[in-house]
């Protein structure tokens, strides 16, 4: 489905939304933005895409911590080893209580801590929900690092090495590479992506299905899979929750929970291998 | 004792180093250029040189600066509060520690310009300056403390400086010293009109820099206390960090006392009852820390949240942040207390051992302080399979010895060109001493109405501040508004629409003809499609409906059409237009296998949909621009104490004057 996509928005015109037909006889629709891939302004950076309130919904169900979406995310963010912009956890909350997979991406919150402390801006909420960092403005204070309470946020430590291919498609904050030294980064809800009417890599790369993405406004997230449900049905539907809202914080990523599992829990026959083990296995 | 002894002793200081003095000030040199070195190789590196890493992001740097803006509060107890009380005792102690405030202040903040990933892009803070930061709270705040500290110093000093060019010009120093020790010292006599306008000025100062110090610990304790973190999100960060502070700044001084009583001499001037009633205070102030601590830690304990009590099985575990904790308990809290307790017991030997013991342990409780939090997180890192963990690398261990080292260079080199203890104040202690007939109670009149100044601007901060918090409250509570869609909007969707060119010409039986259309049936309104081949209508055909969304098509239904062709779903009510407020339907033809089709695309323009998303950001915290609260708050308070330094300044320019007209 995503050739489809593609095929149709090389054919777009200009700000038109194309419904195309796919091979199964269902429909991608995708909007296309003048000038496709080009760089946005720092305007439009700050402001995000008009009219549009991005949201994630993660199934925890449906995760089988297979690890995919933490890989697409460094792949296609060219991420060094040493940080992961999606992170997976098994988590369990108490010895009685089941344990789960728990992706963890940038929360987005509406109320965002990080983006409360940033002393110069650099890190900013933008209109489309999006909270991103300016790579180029960032003082290295990580004051932002220590008041996120999810401990989404990574530290480019060294000098980075970039791949020809981040080097040459020059920096913006929706992509935050090539990267600089001394700067924070993080998720960034593949913000280029969203604005060119696709799902962020994770989404797309995740073959349980467990990751939805959409547009708040438009009521509605869609999957790997093209599955698209109303967004309000489906919390409501399936006791959707945020991660632990009595911060305050009002992420922008729901959880479902891990009730009637598709696949095995961390630790259970059959399952994944844990975090630790992964860990162990990559040294 | 004679002023003319005074005056020699004191200034016998000045004399040129001897051979350990030069010594000392070269290995001090060797280690500030080791820390040089070091951190050439940090800004070449990165910061992976430290052992900080994206959970610990945090260490040693950070602690450095909380101690020495810490130690920064000597100056202010010992001069400011005990000049305001009048503590006569005070005297030979004020300029050390006045000094040891500016030195450490700039050390301090040198500390966080190190921590900094971009220590080029320091003007950012001036350019981009966002002010609902604590960061930005801690720059206005440690700017004004060191100008105001500065001021201090120099103010205090003022009477000394013809002394000093005398005795400069008296000892064959080179011209260009005498020159400067005259150019500082504004033209200061000993008359009564000079006197009047020092204390005048004195009096300003030592009343306004009291809020200013305060506030100076307490923004600094906001930088962790702002943040949801374990351990850092307390109330009483504010108040337990500005004791922290006046705590360790007492131990400081009088280690300074002890290591210049010793170097210079000064046995008959900085004498055992300095240190006995230093001691006093320093045991007041660790019995109050204890107290602050116990608070913090018991409540954190009694009430077993369980982020909290994973960080406290973390500070008074068995691992190695357990094992600084107890040594922080017992070597840098209790046993302090117990050397200090009996006056019986309390020698000189015990009361400096005491203030060693709480420097060292001060620094170690602020190292607690931070880099435990930062290893207990709300997601376990153990459960990602990483433990975050942290030791001080070379590097930061460098350049945290140069940091001691360039505080101890610049003490020693400031008491090579200025007296270390202050000549006239010292002179008018030992006046005051000789004085048999009881002193006048209370400052002059003119003393009293010039303290009502800086006093009457501390009452007002007081009142601003009290003013202030409740709107602030209400602007803190600004959030994202208006996201959802609306729930209304005059949903008459048009709601006809037409197929795309129907062809009835062409006499093609098996292509089916859809028309889409939204009804009300029932009072409920309904999505009705209408299946026809060749004008007749289609009976039991299977129907699908779906409408597209940015990123998939969303399933409406399916329906078996009726006699008249007609199958129809609950329109989906709510649901919100797209981008442009359309809502593009499709319907699709399931069966019967013969009159499959495409499908039928239909936009209904006119759907619900909050086109506008905010289009201001509002001022909350997290907005680019900071509430008007918070901006006003922090412009009215600079408005105050700039305009108590102005009327320093308006002071020594009159004193300036006042030499020319004489």
């Amino acid at each position: 489905m995503s050739q489809g996509a593609d095929a149709s928005s090389a054919a777009a015109g200009q700000g038109v939304a194309t419904l195309s037909l796919t091979a199964d006889g269902g429909l991608v629709v995708s909007s296309v933005r003048a000038g496709g891939s080009a760089k946005p302004t720092s305007v439009e950076v700050r402001r995000g895409v008009p009219g549009r309130r991005w949201v994630m919904v993660i199934d925890l169900a449906a995760c089988d911590g297979c690890g995919k979406c933490t890989d697409v995310c460094a792949k296609s963010h060219f991420i060094p080893g040493d940080r992961e912009f999606i992170r997976l956890f098994n988590m369990q909350e108490s010895t009685d209580t089941a344990p789960y997979w728990f992706p963890r991406p940038c929360f987005h919150c509406d109320n965002p801590p990080c983006t409360r402390v940033c002393p110069v801006g650099a890190t900013f909420k933008r209109q489309d929900g999006i909270v991103l960092i300016d790579n180029e403005r960032c003082i290295g204070c990580r004051f932002c690092m220590a008041a996120c309470p999810y401990s989404a946020r990574s530290f480019n430590w060294s000098p980075p090495a970039d791949p020809a291919p981040a080097v040459a498609r020059g920096y913006s904050p929706e992509w935050g590479y090539p990267r600089r030294v001394g700067t924070v980064e993080k998720c960034d809800f593949c913000a280029d992506m969203a604005r060119e009417g696709k799902l962020p890599h994770c989404v797309s790369g995740c073959a349980m299905t467990a990751l939805w993405f959409g547009d708040e406004n438009e009521d509605a997230v869609t999957n790997s899979k093209g599955d698209t449900v109303r967004l309000s049905k489906f919390l409501r539907d399936r006791a959707g929750f945020r991660y632990m809202e009595e911060l305050g914080t009002k992420p922008r990523v729901y959880y479902l929970p891990a009730a009637n599992r598709r696949s095995a829990a961390p630790g259970e026959p059959g399952a994944n291998v844990s975090n630790s083990q992964r860990r162990r296995d990559q040294r | 004792m004679k002023s003319s002894t005074i005056e020699r002793d004191l200034l016998a200081t000045l004399d040129p180093m001897d051979r350990r003095g030069r010594l000392w000030v070269g290995g001090l040199l060797a280690v500030c250029a080791m820390a040089c070195v070091a951190w050439t190789v940090q800004l070449v590196y990165g910061l992976r040189v430290t052992d900080m890493r994206n959970y610990v992001s945090w260490g040693m740097y950070m602690t450095n600066f909380v101690f020495f803006i810490g130690i920064s509060h000597a100056g202010t107890l010992i001069s400011a509060i005990l000049r305001v009380t009048d503590a006569g005792w005070r005297r030979p102690i004020t300029r050390m520690a006045e000094a040891i405030t500016v030195i450490a202040l700039v050390i301090g903040a040198s500390m966080v310009m190190i921590d900094m990933g971009r220590p080029d892009r320091l003007l950012n803070l001036l350019i981009h300056g966002r002010f609902q930061s604590p960061i930005l709270w801690d720059l206005v705040s440690v700017t004004t403390y060191l100008s105001g500290s500065f001021l201090y110093l120099y103010v205090a000093m003022i009477p000394d400086m013809p002394m000093l060019a005398t005795h400069a010009r008296e000892h064959g120093r080179s011209p260009r010293l005498v020159r400067f020790y005259e150019m500082l010292s504004l033209g200061y006599r000993e008359s009564p009109a000079h006197r009047r306008l020092l204390a005048r000025a004195l009096g300003a100062m030592a009343v306004i820099i009291i809020p200013v110090a305060i506030s100076v610990h307490t923004v600094v304790s906001w930088v962790f206390g702002m943040t949801l973190r374990p351990g850092w999100h307390s109330t009483i960060f504010g108040p337990y960090f500005v004791i922290g502070a006046i705590f360790s700044g007492t131990a400081a001084i009088i280690t300074a006392m002890f290591l210049f009583r010793r170097a210079y001499h000064l046995e008959s001037y900085l004498r055992p009852e300095h240190f006995h009633k230093l001691a006093k205070i320093l045991l007041a102030l660790s019995l109050l820390y204890a107290y602050f601590a116990l608070s913090e830690y018991l409540t954190t304990w009694y009430g077993g949240v369980a982020t909290d009590s994973r960080l406290l099985e973390l500070l008074a575990g068995t691992g190695p942040v357990g094992a600084a904790f107890w040594l922080w308990a017992v070597f840098g809290l209790f046993v302090p207390i117990g050397l200090l307790l009996f006056p019986s017991h309390r020698s000189m030997g015990s009361i400096v051992t005491a203030s060693v013991l709480i420097n060292i342990g001060m620094w170690v409780k602020r190292y607690l302080i931070i880099v435990p939090t930062l290893q207990t997180t709300f997601i376990p890192a153990e459960a990602a399979g990483i433990n975050p963990h942290y030791f001080p690398s070379l590097v930061e261990c460098m350049i945290t010895a140069g940091a001691v080292a360039a505080f101890l260079l610049f003490f020693t080199l400031f008491s090579r060109l200025f007296p270390i203890l202050s000549v006239w104040e010292t002179v008018e202690d030992a006046e005051d001493a000789a004085r048999v007939a009881v002193r006048a109670p209370g400052p002059t009149p003119a003393g009293k109405r010039v303290r009502a100044v800086p006093a009457v601007t501390v009452a007002l901060l007081i009142v601003a501040g009290a003013l202030v918090l409740a709107p602030w409250t209400a602007a803190s509570a600004q959030t994202l508004s208006g996201v959802p869609a609306g729930a209304h909007a005059g949903a008459h969707a048009g709601a006809h629409a037409a197929a795309p060119a129907a062809v009835p010409t062409v006499p093609a039986t098996s292509i089916a003809h859809i028309e889409l259309e939204r009804t009300s049936e029932d009072g409920q309104e309904m999505l009705v499609a209408t299946v026809t081949v060749n004008g007749q209508p289609v009976a039991g055909a299977t129907v699908a409906f779906s409408v597209a969304r940015s990123f998939g098509i969303m399933a409406l239904g399916e329906d078996q059409t009726l006699a008249d062709g007609t199958a129809a779903v609950p329109y989906p009510e709510g649901l919100p237009g797209n981008a442009r407020g359309d809502l593009d339907f499709s319907v699709t033809m399931l069966s019967p296998p013969a009159l499959v089709t495409a499908p039928v695309q239909v936009t209904i323009g006119g759907a619900e949909r909050p086109l506008a998303a905010p289009a201001e950001v509002p001022r909350a915290l997290w907005s680019s621009r900071a509430p008007l609260a918070i901006v006003g708050t922090i412009a009215f308070l600079l408005l105050c104490v700039w305009a108590t330094y102005g009327f320093v300044v308006v002071q020594l320019t009159a004193m300036y004057h006042l030499n020319g007209e004489g």
